[in-house]
């Protein structure tokens, strides 16, 4: 890992962690979400059904929507342009965002798995460090993803647009609700094709049924070649931005 | 001789369809403090973006310390934008660290050092623990300046560097630039007010994506013929001197086809 992508993520942490709005967003906000989706399930079955996919899918949405909103402001603001005269590649300038974001969502991730099964009594298997482990890798596939599409907003309002576009058919097609196999069959077959089915369908093979990082390999690959696929079409992006 | 610091050769550069650069060519000298100055729309920072390698020329060439923009020289690159350009939530100081580390100093103690001589330079000391959010507008742009002069670069670029000041930061702004170039620094400048181009000590006339005129500001004085012109009164009468030599081709090509 180069200097650059350290510098770059360390000034990405400290530039979030001197805005409180957004503190606030990346802590109170998936607690809020994850008390109402606690209370508003009664039946302890449902809920530890649940609760693994609501997990996944908060990582999800909240690593697209901070990666998104940051990436947004650094080609709007002037900054992107100024980086790519600096001495800094592509992929410096992308990895340092993911490496930078990815420690809030593994913040996220501890707060909200602490909270559900401290608070809200959600009963797991598996060990703790492989939820992680997958936690992360949805981490990274949300911030490539926000990376990416950040490309095509001009502003926040656009920006915020992305997610009914982009991550909520992926909620409803990824099995967090309502099993895959009980789809249409276009949908079902559409689902395969979106990173956040495999998400869920991984951390709950590991959080239901207690099958370890070895057992979801199938899920990882193809989240990690999600991921690999979004960073390079991120920092092909940032050609776009500076031509 | 010595190298030019940057020397650009009939430069094309289109937005689409719309021709912005237009057979540019120009040879800057280092150690200079050059200013291209034309209205809006003249091409002045799509000069400046494709000297500094963020866009890609087509047709024509441009070289910075005798190379194409690149990575390679990078580093002895400086950039100002229009935009001041700097992370809101983190104070002038974190801003200014965060690009002499991007610009490879990474000794801590020569880096912490220099972002201090830095923060003195544009003389906002007693704000540098402050967030830029809370600072004005002339102190946003102090602060943009010293991301761009941090590492010390021999080339720097500075787009409408003194827009939107008030006149006494104006002076101190160019007193900042005097200082650069005394030090060795080369200076590309964009400006579209005569009061800028007089301190530099050669120009550029720029319209419509071509230069209508180059020199140091008394060669372009003198070009109207008149005593006691201005760089404006030169300005203006390159604009009709190019205008009616346009009309003249105009008239003559149509005299030919009428010929034949």
């Amino acid at each position: 890992m180069s200097t650059n992508t350290l510098t770059l993520a360390s000034r990405v942490m400290t530039q979030i962690a001197r805005d409180r709005r957004t503190i606030a967003l990346i802590i109170v906000a998936p607690l809020v979400i994850a008390t109402i989706a606690g209370y508003s399930i009664s039946n302890k079955a449902m809920l530890n059904n649940a609760a693994p996919g609501i997990l996944a899918t908060l990582i999800f949405f909240f690593g697209f929507l901070i990666t998104g909103i940051s990436f947004l402001r650094e080609r709007t603001q002037g900054t992107l342009e100024r980086l790519m005269v600096a001495p800094v590649s592509r992929m410096d300038i992308v990895a340092g965002y993911l490496l930078g974001l990815v420690l809030f969502a593994l913040m996220q991730t501890l707060i909200m798995f602490f909270y559900m099964v401290y608070v809200l009594d959600v009963t797991y298997q598996g060990d703790l460090w492989q939820i992680l482990v997958f936690q992360v890798l949805m981490g990274i596939v949300a911030v490539s993803m926000g990376t990416f599409f950040s490309a095509f907003a001009r502003n926040e309002f656009q920006m915020i647009q992305f997610i009914p576009l982009v991550i909520v058919p992926q909620i409803f097609l990824s099995g967090l609700f309502i099993p895959i196999s009980q789809l249409p069959s276009v949908l079902e077959w559409i689902s395969k094709f979106l990173p956040l089915t495999y998400g869920v369908e991984g951390i709950k093979a590991l959080m239901q049924q207690g099958q370890n990082l070895l057992d979801v390999g199938k899920d990882i690959g193809i989240l990690a070649a999600f991921a690999v696929g979004f960073l390079l079409l991120a920092s092909l992006t940032l050609r776009k931005a500076g031509n | 001789m010595t190298e030019p610091a940057i020397l650009v050769n009939n430069l094309n550069f289109y937005f689409g369809k719309l021709k912005v650069i237009d057979g540019m060519s120009m040879e800057i000298q280092p150690g200079a403090t050059y200013g291209l100055l034309g209205p809006n729309g003249a091409g002045k920072t799509t000069l400046i973006r494709l000297m500094a390698g963020l866009l890609t020329p087509a047709s024509g060439s441009v070289k910075c310390l005798g190379k194409t923009p690149s990575p390679a020289i990078a580093q002895k690159i400086g950039y100002m934008p229009q935009l001041p350009a700097l992370y809101s939530e983190l104070s002038v100081e974190q801003n200014i660290d965060f690009f002499a580390r991007i610009y490879g100093m990474k000794n801590r103690k020569e880096r912490a050092q220099r972002v201090e001589e830095t923060i003195k330079v544009v003389d906002l000391w007693e704000k540098r623990k402050t967030q830029i959010l809370k600072l004005s507008g002339g102190m946003k742009q102090r602060v943009s300046l010293a991301c761009a002069i941090v590492h010390k670069p021999p080339l720097i670029f500075l787009d409408e560097p003194t827009v939107g000041l008030d006149p006494e930061l104006r002076v101190h702004f160019w007193g900042y630039f005097e200082s650069l170039t005394k030090a060795g620094s080369t200076l590309i400048i964009s400006s579209h007010t005569f009061d800028d181009a007089a301190h530099c000590q050669r120009l550029a006339f720029l319209r419509l994506g071509k230069v209508v005129a180059q020199g140091t500001p008394a060669e372009l004085r003198a070009i109207t013929g008149q005593k006691e012109s201005t760089l404006e009164d030169a300005f203006l009468f390159c604009i009709r001197r190019d205008a009616a030599a346009k009309n003249y081709g105009t008239i003559n090509s149509g005299v030919k086809e009428n010929v034949h």
